[in-house]
């Protein structure tokens, strides 16, 4: 029927499994959450549904339950380098990406969907974005982003990839049109843009050329303190 | 009291009213004093015993079961037959309601059986005092696999579990620490984990020490030198890899030719392995430099791009 992988399997155990294992071993310092409560805030926002017109706000509930502070200076927006980002930001210990965050944990790698005039989730198949833009997964990452942003403070990093296709900084992109937009400049001391290549892979973009440039630019109009350097060590 | 009618039937009456009343006097008295004399254990769970590690992790079945279907879900489909609920209640029918310091292999039994699954020869990575490092090593090389690694570590890393036989049979307050007991659930889960896990390994296999702790890279009390060492199986690993990491800009304790690292050759050898020692592992130490990018031995080579 969709184009798109269907729900993951076990879907309500592994979202609870992940928020228990949140609040309890990986960052007990947000303190106790609900995370029964949480998960009926997720489910509730995209079943019975159709799978086409879920948005952003339908999480708001969720993101009220999951939300929590994160720490000044420890912003780490990506494109196009998730594993890097992970392995550098080492499980938010040195730096807290959105996958660290409470609300991102429980999602991430995870598909799901679910159908109009049934309360079931769709195992067999979810619309990808191009099908609809408005589908269960991009909208709950829209609003993640958006929140993670908003939250934002500090000296903020952000780690591309130059040997992306298309260029480090694409447009239409996450960072682009949901985080950006949401950070709040009264909060934010310094942007700190990092351009990182594929081992020997190809130098597509780099600090004051071509996308990154565009970047960088907008970033500055916007009135940020912004510094960029090529091949983090 | 007075007696209205003064039949012997009332009077009768009167008697067992009393004699209940004493009865009822000296229950509660003997309840207050009961009370009073096991005052100082009088908490959540009056009848526990108390130890000295921190206790079961809250919403551990949860935590368990979470972590199984994300492993087996999300990342390792080719498990896609194992019982993510059988599994729980084998762990927790292993020491629920039992005395914490008489545990046995025995116990884990049924949870070894369903959890464990075939690793892959050449990618059986071991480690000792080198946890971290080992761990972000797997994470960003998938071609390793420590214990945690494993559906079994997975499911047990960071977690605590211990059992009491009074009700509900799981102690949250505290566990005991190895030094209290030593067959207690923790300890015995994770030895018999990595004997399982040192028999299940193939080819060559790989093994990352610290070259930076005083007491010795290599140590006979460590699991791995007293369970993992002895249960490599000859006729299936050819090589043993030693990776020697020194902390950067750390004391320099121990290399290759160190006191320690030669009684480890010498018991491997004398089990029929193939030794290779490599000091500071440079894949390895690239993943140290990136908490110490300005040292002299984190620069990169200059003719890279």
């Amino acid at each position: 029927k969709w184009k798109g992988e269907g729900t993951t399997q076990n879907l309500e155990s592994i979202v609870i499994g992940r928020c228990y294992d949140y609040i309890r071993i990986v960052n007990p310092a947000v303190g106790e959450k609900n995370c029964s409560q949480i998960w009926e805030a997720f489910k509730n926002a995209f079943i019975n549904k159709d799978p086409c017109s879920i948005l952003p706000k339908d999480y708001e509930l969720f993101i009220n339950f999951t939300l929590h502070t994160i720490p000044p200076n420890k912003s780490l927006f990506w494109e196009n380098n998730q594993l890097l980002v992970n392995s550098f930001a080492d499980r938010g210990r040195r730096y807290m990406s959105l996958g660290d965050t409470l609300f991102g944990f429980v999602g991430d790698f995870l598909y799901w969907c679910g159908q109009a005039d049934s309360p079931g989730l769709d195992y067999e198949s979810c619309p990808t974005t191009v099908e609809c833009e408005n589908n269960a997964v991009d909208s709950f990452w829209r609003m993640a982003s958006i929140t993670y942003a908003q939250h934002s403070s500090g000296v903020i990093h952000v780690l591309l990839n130059g040997s992306a296709d298309g260029g480090a900084y694409p447009q239409p992109g996450f960072f682009a049109d949901y985080e950006i937009p949401n950070l709040q400049r009264d909060k934010i001391s310094q942007i700190v843009i990092w351009v990182v290549d594929d081992i020997e892979g190809p130098d597509i973009d780099s600090c004051g050329a071509h996308t990154v440039k565009t970047l960088e630019t907008r970033l500055k109009t916007l009135g940020y303190d912004v510094t960029c350097t090529d091949n983090n060590k | 009291m007075p007696l209205p009618q003064g039949s012997a039937r009332a009077r009768q009456r009167t008697v067992l009213l009393v004699g209940i009343a004493v009865l009822l006097a000296a229950l509660v008295l003997a309840v207050v004093l009961a009370s009073l004399l096991t005052h100082g254990r009088h908490e959540v769970s009056p009848q526990m015993l108390k130890w000295k590690d921190r206790g079961t992790t809250k919403n551990l079945q949860e935590v368990i079961l979470g972590r199984c279907y994300n492993y087996i879900t999300a990342q390792h489909p080719e498990l896609g037959d194992k019982d993510c609920l059988k599994i729980w209640e084998s762990l927790k029918d292993a020491f629920i309601y039992k005395n914490p310091c008489n545990i046995t292999p025995e116990d884990y039994q049924p949870l070894m059986e369903l959890a464990s699954h075939p690793v892959p020869c050449n990618k059986s990575l071991f480690w000792s005092k080198t946890g971290d490092l080992a761990h972000r090593y797997t994470k960003s090389n998938q071609n390793f696999l420590t214990l945690e690694d494993t559906l079994l570590g997975y499911m047990a890393d960071k977690v605590s579990w211990c059992g009491d036989p009074s009700a509900p049979g799981i102690n949250y307050e505290s566990c005991p620490k190895r030094s209290e007991c030593e067959s207690n659930p923790g300890s015995v889960f994770w030895k018999m984990a990595s004997k399982m896990f040192a028999e299940a390994a193939c080819g060559v296999v790989q093994v990352m020490l610290n070259g930076s702790v005083e007491a010795g890279a290599f140590r006979s009390s460590s699991i791995f030198g007293s369970v993992e060492v002895f249960n490599l199986d000859p006729d299936k690993v050819s090589e043993v890899h030693i990776w020697l990491m020194q902390d950067i800009g750390g004391p320099q304790s121990e290399s290759c030719s160190g006191h320690s690292i030669q009684r480890l050759i010498s018991i491997l050898e004398e089990r029929k392995f193939k030794i290779i020692c490599e000091d500071n592992y440079r894949p390895v130490q690239l993943l140290q430099c990136v908490h110490n990018p300005d040292h002299t031995d984190c620069r990169l080579c200059t003719n890279s791009t």
